[in-house]
C-alpha cells in the first residue's frame, strides 16, 4: 500500500502539487485510520490530507479517478465477459482450478492463473511486473510499446507461448490451447490498457512541466502562438505570487498613538513612571505604481506579455495605474478592471497597436496627465524600447519624473547589445532611471518585479 | 480529548449521523475530516465561500463532544498580547505600591546591596507568575483540563507575523510565553481555522492542516438542511425555493446566496405565510437573497425564466 501510495504522490508532484515528506506521512497515517476499502472515503481522505487549496484538491480527485480507475475492474469484468472461455475451461475433464491434475501440471504459472479465472491474482501480478519494469518512469508515448512487451515477459509470456504451442503439436486438447490463445490476447490487451493509463498518470504532467520551464527562459518574442494561453496562465501565476509574497510589508514607525499597555508595561520596572514611551501605530506600505507600455510596430512581439504582465499586476496589487501608448498615452486601468485579460489585450492591440512609435508625444502626455500625482512613494515603470523614428525624444520630462518618483524602471524587451543602435535612443532616456534592464523571457519579469516589490 | 470520546469519534458514518441529529447536516467529506482530525490531531483547515457553515461546524463539534467552544476572531493588528496573553500590568503596578511596605520589612536588617539582592531574590519571580497572567483565548485552550474546541475565525485577515506565530501552536500544541517558558497543551484541543481567501496563506500554515473545502451544498443535501432548520415549511415549497436558489448560484453574481441566507429565506416566508412561489412574493424577498444592488439589479427581469425553471 505504501507504495502505490508514493507512487500516487509522485504522480502528484509531476502534476505540480507541492507536497512535502510531512504530507506523505500524514497522508499515510490518514489512510491507515480509514482503510483502503471505500473508495470515496479514500479519495476524501487523501484530498483533505494531501491538497492544500481548491484548485489542487481537483488537480487530485481528477488524478485519483485516472490513477485508481485500476486495471483490477477491467480485468475482472473481462475476465468475468468471458463466460464462454470459463465454460470452455471448465469443461476439460479436470478439474481447471486443480492444479495438480496431470494434463495441466505441465503448464506454466501464467497459464494456470490464467485458466483459473483468477482475475486479482492476475491484476496484482501486472502491477507488480510494471513495478519491476518501472513503470512510472515512462514519460514519452513511444515507449508504451515497449513497456507492454517488457511487462508481459516477465509475466511469464514465453513459458505462456511454449504451453501454447507444444501443446499444439501434440494436439489432444485444442478447447484449451484454443482457450489459453484467447485470455492471452485478453491479457495483452489489458496489459496494454495498464500501461497507457499509468502514461496519462506519470507522463502528462512531465511533458507540460517540462514545457512550462522550456517557456520560463525562451524569449518572450520566439513564444509561438499556440503558448500564448500557456503563457497567460504561468505569467498571472507569477503575479499573483510575487504579489502575496511582498503585498503585507509592516513598518513600525515612531508615530502615531501611544500605546498605552506596551507604555506601562515598559515602564513597569520604573514604579509606574514613564521613562519609555511606545508607539501604537504600524503602517502598512503598499507599492504606488505608475506602469506604462509601448505597444507600437517595434515591440509588437512582445507587446501582449508585457500587458499580460501588467494586467496581472493590476490584479493583484492595488494602487497600479497603467497606460499604453504608440504615440498618444491612454490611461486603461479601467478597460483592465473592466474587461477579462483576453479582450482587454485585444482591445488595447486592435485600437493602439502597430500604430509606429512616437515617445516625444507619449512623454508630453504623461507630463499633463499624471505627472502631478507622481510622488515620493511612486514606482514608474517603462516597459519599451526606445525606438523613436528619430524624433524628438522629450528626454526632459522623463528626467522630471525621475525627480519626482521614488524609483524608475526601464525595461527594455530587446538585448542590450542592440541598445542605441538605428532609431534606439536608450542613451538619452538612461539618465532617468533608477534602473535599466534588457526583459527578455518570464524569468528575467519575475526577477525584476520581485525586486521591486522587495523595495518598495 | 481523543480517549474520553473514542466512542463518539468512531467512524465517519458515526459522526455525520450525530451531526444530523445537533441539526447540522453535513456532506461525507465533513464527516470525514472532522474524524480525521480528532484521530490524528491536526487542525483542520476550513475554507469555502461564506454562509457554508465553516463556524457553524465548529460550534456543533464543541457540543457534540461537549467541550468547550474556544472562539479567536482575527483581524489586522492582532497580535500574541491579544492572542495569547498578557500581563495584568495593573495588578502588578498596584501590589507593588500595596506591597511596599512588606518589602522594607523583608529588607530590614539586610547589610550592604548584596545581601539585600539576595534576600529579594529568595522571593522569586512573584510579579510574572500565574496570578498575574492574563489569559487570552489560544492560551485557554491550551490549558482546558478536559480539552476544547479552537475556532481560529478568518485567519486571512490576520497578518502575515501572526500566521507565523501560530505554527508551533498548530503542530506541536505548545507555546513559548518568555517568562515562564514552554505551556504545553493539558489535552490537546481540536483546533479549526477558518478562511475566506481574501490573501494565500502560507506554506508552512497549510502544510501542517487538514485542508478542508466547503462548497456550497447539493440540491438534495440544502433541501435536507432546510428541512431541519426550518422543519415547519411545507415540502413543495422548499423544494422549489432550494431549485430557485440553486438557479441564482448559476448566475455571474457579486455574491451567491449561500446556505444561511436559504434558511433566512426560508423562515421569511414561512413568517409571511407564503405557501408557493410566485414572482411578487420573489421580488419582495429577494433583497434577503441578494445582498448587493447590482444582482438586485441583474436578477430582477431574469426572475420570469428562474422561477418556471424551478417550479
Amino acid at each position: 500500500m505504501q507504495k502505490m501510495l508514493s507512487q500516487f504522490i509522485a504522480a502528484l508532484r509531476q502534476s505540480g502539487l507541492p507536497i512535502s515528506q510531512a504530507e506523505t506521512l500524514d497522508a499515510v497515517r490518514a489512510v491507515q485510520l480509514v482503510g483502503i476499502r471505500e473508495r470515496e472515503l479514500l479519495k476524501t481522505t487523501l484530498s483533505l490530507s494531501l491538497s492544500k487549496t481548491r484548485p489542487n484538491q481537483l488537480i487530485l480527485e481528477q488524478l485519483f479517478d485516472d490513477y485508481f480507475a485500476g486495471p483490477s475492474t477491467e480485468l475482472n469484468k473481462s475476465l468475468d465477459e468471458g463466460d464462454e472461455l470459463s465454460i470452455a475451461a471448465e469443461s476439460l475433464p479436470p478439474s481447471a482450478d486443480d492444479q495438480s491434475a496431470p494434463p495441466q501440471g505441465e503448464l506454466s504459472v501464467l497459464a494456470q492463473q490464467l485458466l483459473s479465472g483468477d482475475g486479482e491474482g492476475l491484476t496484482v501480478a501486472v502491477a507488480a511486473a510494471a513495478g519491476a519494469e518501472n513503470l512510472s518512469n515512462i514519460s514519452v508515448f513511444t515507449q508504451k510499446n515497449l513497456y507492454s512487451y517488457r511487462i508481459m515477459q516477465r509475466l511469464g509470456d514465453e513459458a505462456l507461448l511454449a504451453d501454447i504451442n507444444s501443446k499444439g503439436n501434440s494436439a489432444p486438447e485444442p478447447a484449451l490451447i484454443n482457450s489459453l490463445q484467447a485470455r492471452r490476447e485478453q491479457l495483452q490487451a489489458q496489459v496494454r490498457d495498464y500501461v497507457e493509463q499509468q502514461f496519462l498518470v506519470h507522463a502528462k504532467h512531465k511533458g507540460m512541466k517540462f514545457r512550462e520551464d522550456l517557456l520560463h527562459k525562451v524569449k518572450l518574442s520566439h513564444i509561438e502562438h499556440q503558448d500564448y494561453h500557456r503563457m497567460a496562465a504561468l505569467v498571472a501565476k507569477a503575479a499573483r505570487k510575487l504579489a502575496t509574497q511582498h503585498s503585507r510589508r509592516r513598518k513600525v514607525s515612531k508615530r502615531g498613538m501611544l500605546d498605552v499597555r506596551k507604555t506601562l508595561a515598559a515602564n513597569a520596572a520604573f514604579d509606574g513612571v514613564q521613562f519609555h514611551t511606545r508607539w501604537k501605530a504600524t503602517k502598512i506600505e503598499r507599492p504606488k505604481i505608475v506602469a506604462i507600455c509601448d505597444v507600437s510596430g517595434s515591440v509588437s512581439r512582445v507587446a501582449r506579455f508585457l500587458l499580460l504582465f501588467l494586467y496581472s499586476l493590476q490584479d493583484v496589487l492595488p494602487k497600479v495605474r497603467s497606460f499604453v501608448f504608440a504615440s498618444d498615452l491612454v490611461e486603461v486601468s479601467e478597460l483592465f478592471e473592466r474587461e477579462d485579460v483576453a479582450a482587454a489585450m485585444e482591445i488595447i492591440m486592435q485600437r493602439w497597436g502597430n500604430m509606429s512609435t512616437n515617445y516625444g508625444t507619449a512623454l508630453e502626455g504623461l507630463q499633463e496627465q499624471v505627472l502631478s500625482t507622481i510622488d515620493k512613494k511612486t514606482t514608474v515603470i517603462m516597459l519599451g524600447d526606445a525606438r523613436n523614428n528619430n524624433g524628438d525624444g522629450r528626454a526632459d520630462i522623463w528626467s522630471q519624473v525621475y525627480r519626482q518618483s521614488r524609483r524608475v524602471l526601464w525595461l527594455n524587451p530587446e538585448n542590450k547589445v542592440s541598445w542605441n543602435t538605428g532609431d534606439s535612443i536608450m542613451s538619452e532616456y538612461s539618465p532617468g532611471c533608477s534602473e535599466v534592464d534588457a526583459c527578455q523571457s518570464l524569468n528575467d519579469i519575475n526577477r525584476i518585479f520581485s525586486r521591486l516589490l522587495k523595495n518598495s | 480529548m481523543i480517549t474520553q470520546h473514542q466512542a463518539k469519534l468512531a467512524s465517519p458514518e458515526i459522526l455525520r449521523s450525530n451531526f444530523e441529529k445537533l441539526g447540522y447536516i453535513c456532506s461525507d467529506a465533513i464527516a470525514t475530516a472532522v474524524y480525521l482530525a480528532c484521530q490524528l490531531q491536526k487542525p483542520i483547515l476550513i475554507e469555502g465561500p461564506p454562509g457554508v457553515g465553516k463556524t457553524e461546524l465548529a460550534k456543533k463539534t464543541a457540543e457534540y463532544l461537549a467541550s468547550p467552544l474556544i472562539r479567536m476572531q482575527c483581524y489586522e493588528g492582532l497580535d500574541e498580547a491579544k492572542a495569547l496573553y498578557e500581563w495584568k500590568y495593573g495588578k502588578q503596578l498596584l501590589y507593588t505600591q500595596v506591597l511596599k511596605d512588606q518589602l522594607g520589612d523583608v529588607m530590614r536588617g539586610a547589610r550592604g546591596l548584596d545581601e539585600s539582592v539576595q534576600r529579594l531574590h529568595q522571593f522569586g519571580d512573584i510579579f510574572y507568575s500565574e496570578q498575574f497572567l492574563e489569559r487570552r483565548p489560544l492560551l485557554q485552550a491550551l490549558q482546558a483540563e478536559e480539552g476544547a474546541v479552537l475556532l481560529i475565525d478568518e485567519i486571512d485577515k490576520a497578518d502575515q507575523e501572526f500566521e507565523a506565530f501560530l505554527l508551533e501552536l498548530l503542530s506541536d500544541y505548545q507555546v513559548s510565553i518568555p517568562e515562564i517558558g514552554t505551556v504545553k497543551a493539558k489535552s490537546k484541543p481540536i483546533v479549526m481555522l477558518t478562511s475566506n481567501n481574501t490573501r494565500e496563506l502560507g506554506d508552512a500554515l497549510k502544510r501542517r492542516c487538514l485542508h478542508l473545502y466547503i462548497p456550497f451544498p447539493e440540491a438534495s443535501l440544502e433541501n435536507k438542511i432546510i428541512a431541519s432548520q426550518v422543519p415547519e415549511i411545507n415540502e413543495v415549497l422548499r423544494k422549489n425555493l432550494v431549485s430557485f436558489v440553486n438557479e441564482l448560484r448559476e448566475l455571474s453574481l457579486k455574491k451567491a446566496p449561500a446556505v444561511s441566507e436559504t434558511i433566512d429565506w426560508a423562515r421569511a416566508l414561512l413568517l409571511l405565510n407564503v405557501t408557493a412561489l410566485d414572482e411578487p412574493w420573489l421580488k419582495d424577498t429577494l433583497n434577503l437573497l441578494l445582498k448587493f444592488q447590482e444582482d438586485v439589479e441583474l436578477v430582477e427581469p431574469e426572475l420570469k425564466r428562474l422561477l418556471n425553471k424551478s417550479l
